[in-house]
Parts: structure tokens; C-alpha cells; sequence
């Protein structure tokens, strides 16, 4: 059967990307889920740097206010405290009550017990060496101004008016000037740390902008370039489709053709007359005998694929001896073996178990397998056929393992995902001139199925291919059932 | 006859007056004062924790209480604190150490302070922590406190080789009455 070729080369493809239409081509069966992901991918890990990024700002905003405007805060009340210890002890001044001039004196003894607080908290957060030291500095110069304090208020309580104001004016300006410009040397370094803080958050808030840009630009960009590939998938689907339909009609009008032009060559002759005695004419017959059958075999395979492809078909199941199978599969393709001048080595282990199946299906199954490789085995004329139990390592258990083997030209590792498919030719195929529809493993894999079993290949160009079709093997109880129903329909319609 | 019934009478009338002065007494019986802490305490003389005198004797004593001596011996010039007049620590330092009458220390004073015989007139406080705050602001300051008044930012000077808590100490202010 000459439609049963499936070396078949798929279309050229040309537009203005071909290296993309092959790779679109390539991953069409997945593409639209495959570009999905990608997309999605792409954005999370876009999107997790956006919130790293989020969270690295918050957390300096935090810092920022914890570090910078908290510590500006204490500084603040610090400024005040140490204000309000030195208008404390001028207050006193202003008094001859010696109770007032009291009341005064702890008001500012409280005041400068809260700035050595403010200064020990101080202390205790800040870490760099410059800071600690300017600390440790206002902290002496409060202890130096607050021992010229008490002397004021001492003397203030004593009643010399004059020696306090001497005192404050020799040692308690120059010394709290000093606190002063610590406290102001503080506030400097805050404001210098806030000033960073503010950079580093506007940084990273420019930065997070800048992202969250990208993001949504390569967002848009790859969901219209996921939809551009998908609609650009399927309408080279839909093109490459339409040229395998078309050359299936070229190449089953040229199968046609050739028979065809044998028959009408034949008829020609005899009614010209050309042909005379029994002899010839008996050769003419068988001619044109083949040749209808020829194009019957053609026909019916088409049909077959049609009906298949319409789940229209149905077949009739029932245990089948491996025996009975190769012995159809051998009368329909003795002719064509012989004539071909193959050798076939046919080993069929022996007591194998019986199979569920169609034997008209099953063979012609095995028929496409071993028409392929009578067109495709070149110059060796060379086809193995083994029948063997195999274990399938599955819950299903064993299977029964048909394989027909021969040592032609082989099949490209690149072309092996696609040869099931229908009307696929393998450019190999279509340069060496050989003719076929692109159906016959198509319709061999879909009959394999459709009783339950798997059809397989194994190839390497140049040394050959071997295809096996599994079939489970019938187990003792349905056999038994079948048997005992043989009186009535023995068969399960599938 | 009359005579018995005369008795009757006056026992009745003793049976009733002692019913009439119990019923008057039992509301009363519920607002008793509290017992009064009636025993005397000693009156400690107190300078801030950086003078380093720990010893007067009662003639020093009187002396700087007078105003008649102005520098402690470390150089600090002396502050005199009192209380305000009336109050019982007040009195026992002017009659104990001054031996003066409250006219006679303000007559002193105001003499001195005339003829410059006095070199330190006193500062005025109205109570015990006043006092307390004082002495402890002012280095050279002396004052005085019931013992029950004292606190760690105050120092009591022993006075002729006795400290407030010893026996046989000799300023005792009778207690504080209750208002």
C-alpha cells in the first residue's frame, strides 16, 4: 500500500521570522501554557525585587525616624532641660525668700537630673566613634557647668546676690556655651544622618519607580508578545495543515495516477489489438488485477483514516491468537514481500498468551508497519518480525510485543516526535522520491490505541528502525468469559 | 416612812444621773484622740555632706549660732538656718545652746549686725525639709533637725563627743504637737 509512507517532510515555512516560526513551530503543542508561565515568571521575579524594594524603603523611613527624628526630638528636650536648669537658679535670684529661693533651687536640680538622663540615653544608642565621643564630651561639660551651678546656688541661698552673679558670669557662661555647642554639634550630626537617610530613601524610592516601570513594561510587552506567538502558532497551524492536506491530494492523485496509467496502458493495448494470445492476455489481466487492487488498498486506507479520525469506525474485539494475526498479516503481504525480493526472519515465541483485538484492524496495523519497511529498507531487503512476552513493569503486567525491525535509511532524532502525526512526510522521504499519503503510522498508531495498546519506535538514521506494537494480554478470567459467551456474540464492540 | 422614801428618791436619782452620763459618753467614746507620742526626741545639728566638721562642742556651738564666728575651717564662710519662730526645735536652740530668749537672740543680732560684732545673720525656714534642702545646697550651712527628720543628704555633727543617737546627748525637743 503506497499511501502508508510516513517519512514525510513537513512544509518549508517562510514569513519574515523563520528562525521564530521554527521555534513557535517547534513548541506549538505547548506554546500558549509554555509563554503563560514564562510571563508569569518573569513578573514575580520582577515583582519580588519591586517589594524588596518596598520593604528596603520602609525599613529606612523607620530608621530614619527612629535614628534621625527621635534623636532630634531628644535633643530638643535636652536644649530645653539645660535651659531650664540655668532659668531655674536665675530665678532664684530673683527672690530674698529663702523658701522660693529653695523651691527654685530643686526646679532646676530636676531639670538637670533629666539632661543627664537624656545624655545617658544618648549614649547608649549612638555607636560611631565620632558621635560617642561628642557624648562623653557634653557630659563633662554639663558635670563643669553644673559644679559652677551649684556654687551659684549656694551662694544665691546664702544671700551674696553678687558673688552668684560673679560666679555664674566667670565660670557658668563660659561652661554652659560649651553645652550649648555640644548639644548644637549633636543636632548637626542628626541632621547630617537624616540628610543621608532622606537620600538613601529617595534612592530607593526612585529606584522602586523605576521597577515598578519595568515591571509593568515587560508585563505588557510579554503578554502582547504571548498573544502575538499564540495567534501566530495557530495560524501556522492552520497554514501548515492546509499544505499537508494538499499534498496528500498530490500525492494520493500521483498514487492513483500510476496504477491508473498501467490499467489504461493495458486497456489501450487490448483494444488496439497489440495483445494476442492467452498467455498475454492472462498477463494483462493480472496487470490490471493488481493494479485495481492497488488502488482499492488506497482507497480503503483513506476510508480507514477518515472513519478513524471521525471515531466512526467500530471495531470488534475478541481474544485473538498471535498466530492468527501473523498468519493474516503474512497472506496479505506476501505478495508485496516477495515481490520486493525480502527476506523475512519472522520469530514468534511459542505459547504466548491469546490478545483482545480486531484481526482485521491488528493486521492492517502490522501491514502498514511492514509496508514501510519494505519502501524504506533501501538496498538490504532485510525485515525482522518477533512476537514476545513483555513485562511492562506497570500494575498492568505483561503485554504481548510485536515488533517489525528492518535495517533501511532510519529516521531523524528531530523528525521522531512528528512521524505519528497524519500527512507528515520527513524531508528525507520527499528527496528520495518515495511515495506515500503521510497516513499509514498515523493509522497504525490509532488502531493501537484503540485496542488498548501502545505503538513505539525506535530508530537511528542509517542503521534502521524497529517499531513494536503492545498489546495486553488477555487474562485467564476474560478468556474464560469469552469462551463460555461463544454460543452467543463473543465479541465487545469498541 | 418620809426617811425611806427620801433614801428611794435619792438612790433613783443616782441610778438615773449615772444612766443620763453614760448615754452621753458612749458617742464620744469613738473620736478618742489617738495616744500621743509623749517621750522627747533629740535635736540633731546637721551640715551639708562636703563639710568636713564632724565634732562641735556646745561653747562652738553657741558661738556660731551667735554669728560670732563666720568661716568653718575648711574656709567655707557659715550659713546659719533657723526655724521660724514658735517652733519648738527653735526654742530649745536658742535656750540649750543660745541660752537666750527668743527677745534676747533678736536683740543680739540686731546689735551685731549694728556694731559688726556679728558676721552672720540667720536665714529663716519654715520647716524641717526647708531646712533639710538647705544644708544640702549650701556647703557651709548649719541647721538643725529632729532626729526623725534626718535623711542621707545631711550630715549630724556630734556635739561634745555625742551623737544624736547616744546616750546622754544633750538637745532633746519635747514632741511636736498634734493639730
Amino acid at each position: 500500500m503506497n499511501g502508508q509512507n510516513k517519512r514525510a517532510r513537513r512544509p518549508t515555512l517562510v514569513g519574515p521570522a523563520p528562525l521564530l516560526d521554527r521555534v513557535l513551530a517547534l513548541a506549538s503543542p505547548y506554546n500558549s501554557s509554555l509563554l503563560l508561565l514564562i510571563v508569569f515568571l518573569v513578573v514575580i521575579v520582577v515583582g519580588l525585587f519591586v517589594v524588596r524594594d518596598l520593604h528596603s524603603t520602609n525599613v529606612e523611613a523607620q530608621k530614619m525616624y527612629a535614628g534621625s527624628v527621635l534623636g532630634l526630638h531628644r535633643i530638643g528636650e535636652l536644649q530645653y532641660q539645660a535651659q531650664e536648669t540655668r532659668r531655674s537658679t536665675f530665678y532664684a535670684l530673683t527672690t530674698n525668700d529663702s523658701n522660693l529661693q529653695l523651691e527654685y533651687a530643686d526646679q532646676s536640680r530636676e531639670a538637670d537630673r533629666r539632661v543627664n538622663e537624656g545624655i545617658g540615653e544618648y549614649l547608649r544608642q549612638v555607636h560611631m566613634p565620632h558621635e560617642i565621643e561628642v557624648g562623653k564630651r557634653l557630659q563633662r561639660d554639663w558635670s563643669d557647668y553644673l559644679s559652677v551651678r551649684n556654687e551659684v546656688l549656694a551662694s544665691i541661698l546664702e544671700g551674696s546676690t553678687k558673688e552668684a552673679v560673679n560666679l555664674d558670669l566667670k565660670g557658668g557662661v563660659p561652661s554652659f556655651e560649651r553645652v550649648r555647642q555640644d548639644l548644637e554639634e549633636i543636632k548637626r550630626l542628626y541632621d547630617q544622618q537624616a540628610s543621608e537617610q532622606l537620600a538613601n530613601v529617595a534612592a530607593t524610592s526612585r529606584r522602586t519607580i523605576f521597577r515598578l516601570i519595568g515591571v509593568l513594561g515587560i508585563t505588557l510587552t510579554l503578554a502582547s508578545t504571548s498573544v502575538w506567538a499564540i495567534q501566530r502558532s495557530k495560524m501556522l497551524g492552520t497554514i501548515q495543515l492546509a499544505k499537508l492536506q494538499m499534498e496528500f491530494v498530490a500525492s494520493v492523485s500521483h498514487e492513483l495516477r500510476t496504477p491508473l496509467t498501467v490499467i489504461s496502458s493495458a486497456a489501450d493495448n487490448i483494444a488496439d489489438g497489440l495483445v494476442g494470445g492467452k498467455d498475454q492476455v492472462k498477463r494483462y489481466g493480472l496487470a490490471i488485477r493488481n493494479q485495481c487492487r492497488q488502488i482499492t488498498e488506497l482507497v480503503n486506507q483513506i476510508l480507514l483514516f477518515a472513519a478513524t479520525k471521525d471515531r466512526k469506525n467500530r471495531y470488534i474485539l475478541r481474544p485473538l491468537q498471535v498466530s492468527q494475526i501473523m498468519d493474516s498479516v503474512r497472506d496479505n503481504t506476501a505478495e508485496l514481500v516477495e515481490g520486493a525480493g525480502f527476506v523475512v526472519e519472522q520469530r514468534i515465541e511459542s505459547g504466548l498468551p491469546w490478545v483482545m483485538g480486531d484481526l482485521s484492524a491488528l493486521s492492517q496495523c502490522l501491514q502498514n508497519l511492514i509496508v514501510n519497511a519494505v519502501k524504506y529498507s533501501g538496498e538490504s531487503r532485510w525485515i525482522g518480525i518477533r512476537a514476545f512476552l513483555h513485562d511492562s513493569g506497570e500494575q498492568s503486567g505483561k503485554e504481548i510485543s510485536i515488533s517489525v525491525e528492518d535495517r533501511g535509511m532510519g529516521i531523524d532524532r528531530l523528525e521522531m516526535p512528528h512521524i505519528f502525526e497524519p500527512f507528515y512526510r520527513g524531508a528525507a522521504v520527499s528527496a528520495a522520491q518515495i511515495h506515500g499519503t503521510g497516513l499509514g503510522l498515523s493509522l497504525a498508531k490509532n488502531i493501537a490505541e484503540a485496542m488498548g495498546g501502545t505503538l513505539s519506535v525506535v530508530s537511528e538514521l542509517a542503521v534502521g528502525s524497529v517499531f513494536t506494537l503492545r498489546l495486553p494480554m488477555v487474562e485467564k478470567q476474560e478468556l474464560e468469559m469469552a469462551s463460555v459467551n461463544s454460543e452467543g456474540d463473543p465479541t465487545i464492540r469498541k | 416612812m418620809p426617811r425611806l422614801a427620801g433614801l428611794l428618791f435619792i438612790l433613783a436619782s443616782a441610778v438615773f444621773s449615772m444612766a443620763a452620763l453614760s448615754l452621753a459618753l458612749v458617742p464620744t467614746l469613738g473620736r478618742l484622740p489617738e495616744p500621743q507620742i509623749t517621750t522627747e526626741q533629740n535635736l540633731a545639728i546637721v551640715v551639708s555632706l562636703s563639710n568636713p566638721v564632724e565634732n562641735l562642742s556646745m561653747a562652738e556651738l553657741r558661738r556660731i549660732f551667735l554669728g560670732e564666728r563666720s568661716h568653718w575651717p575648711n574656709g567655707r564662710r557659715i550659713t546659719l538656718v533657723m526655724m521660724e519662730p514658735g517652733q519648738p526645735e527653735r526654742a530649745v536652740v536658742l535656750r540649750d545652746i543660745c541660752q537666750m530668749n527668743e527677745t534676747d537672740f533678736n536683740n543680739h543680732f540686731l546689735h551685731g549686725v549694728f556694731t559688726g560684732e556679728v558676721l552672720v545673720s540667720p536665714k529663716t525656714l519654715a520647716t524641717p525639709v526647708g531646712v533639710r534642702k538647705f544644708v544640702f545646697n549650701v556647703p557651709g550651712a548649719i541647721g538643725y533637725l529632729r532626729v526623725s527628720d534626718l535623711d542621707s543628704s545631711v550630715k549630724a555633727v556630734r556635739v561634745d563627743e555625742r551623737g544624736p543617737e547616744d546616750k546622754g546627748y544633750k538637745l532633746h525637743v519635747p514632741p511636736r504637737s498634734s493639730k
